[in-house]
């Protein structure tokens, strides 16, 4: 599976319809069990409207965009930063956006920029993934 | 601040502590976990088309390492804090950022140990205010032949003041 990249090219996806349910599903399979992102009351104790999404939780759907625009096989590198919270009823947007093609002595190197934005257009995680091909 | 100076804190980057044993990628806390993060992809919990599509047998996403936080792959002593008293007050700690350097991907079956290194502390000022205090904790996971699968860098920010104060 050979496949040509060029800058400019993207991947994109929508999960809609972001919900309670899918933080507490994240934090049971993920083993994150902080409490702010699934017990109402202590999110609200702590100041927030509500309970919010696991950083990890977004980084985990922005890696389908990665995964297809990359493969896992040929991924070497993937980095989010975490700069807004994911709230339920958010929509997210991920693109996967190739920024640089360059050949090395390990083959392409293949680099992207990952956006996750909401409905609002708001960024929620922005990051990069860099693949060998 | 930490309960700790930052000079304190300093005294400790470099160290490393073995921080995850018997991580064994299981191929039902990958369906598992492929479904919480919402990809469908048929190669996260079929055999067979992870093999048409290249893989050796079904790989796991690639955060998956996220999973190694479950008690069970803790040696004894070893919690939240991997080892490292950072004097961080927790309730005003977040997620900055998290990155992950592949060697290969993770596969079912495979049988890893972390050992994770303090890489990195330091600080600044804050733009609302107070001291934030970041630190880095570099987990290198390796496979049961020794060899490097993937390392994970966490970045944790102890923010200036009491987090809250978000809003919708």
């Amino acid at each position: 599976m050979t496949r040509e990249y060029t800058v400019g090219d993207s991947v994109k996806h929508t999960v809609e319809d972001i919900s309670r349910t899918d933080f507490a599903k994240y934090a049971g399979a993920s083993g994150d069990f902080n409490p702010i992102h699934y017990d109402e009351p202590h999110a609200e104790q702590t100041g927030y409207e509500s309970v919010f999404g696991q950083g990890m939780f977004t980084a985990g759907i922005a890696s389908q965009s990665v995964r297809e625009a990359l493969g896992l096989q040929n991924l070497k590198e993937y980095r989010t930063r975490f700069s807004s919270q994911v709230w339920p009823g958010d929509t997210l947007f991920t693109t996967v956006e190739v920024t640089a093609v360059t050949e090395t002595d390990e083959g392409t190197r293949v680099e992207t920029d990952v956006t996750v934005t909401n409905q609002d257009g708001e960024k929620v995680v922005t990051g990069t993934a860099v693949a060998i091909v | 601040m930490p309960s700790k100076s930052i000079e304190e804190l300093n005294h400790i980057v470099g160290k490393t502590n073995r921080t995850v044993e018997n991580f064994e990628i299981e191929r039902g806390k990958v369906a598992e976990f492929a479904r919480a993060i919402r990809d469908p992809a048929k190669i996260y919990i079929n055999e067979k088309a992870a093999q048409e599509a290249g893989y050796k047998t079904i790989p796991a996403p690639p955060t998956f390492a996220r999973t190694s936080y479950f008690p069970r792959y803790r040696p004894e002593g070893i919690d939240y804090d991997l080892g490292f008293d950072l004097g961080f007050d927790r309730s005003r700690v977040v997620h900055g950022e998290q990155k992950y350097e592949y060697t290969r991907p993770l596969y079912v079956g495979d049988v890893l140990v972390g050992d994770t290194t303090l890489e990195d502390v330091h600080q600044r000022e804050g733009s609302d205010g107070g001291t934030m205090t970041f630190a880095v904790l570099r987990t290198d996971f390796t496979d049961e032949d020794g060899e490097h699968v993937l390392s994970a860098s966490n970045t944790r920010i102890e923010t200036g003041r009491a987090i809250g104060g978000g809003s919708k």
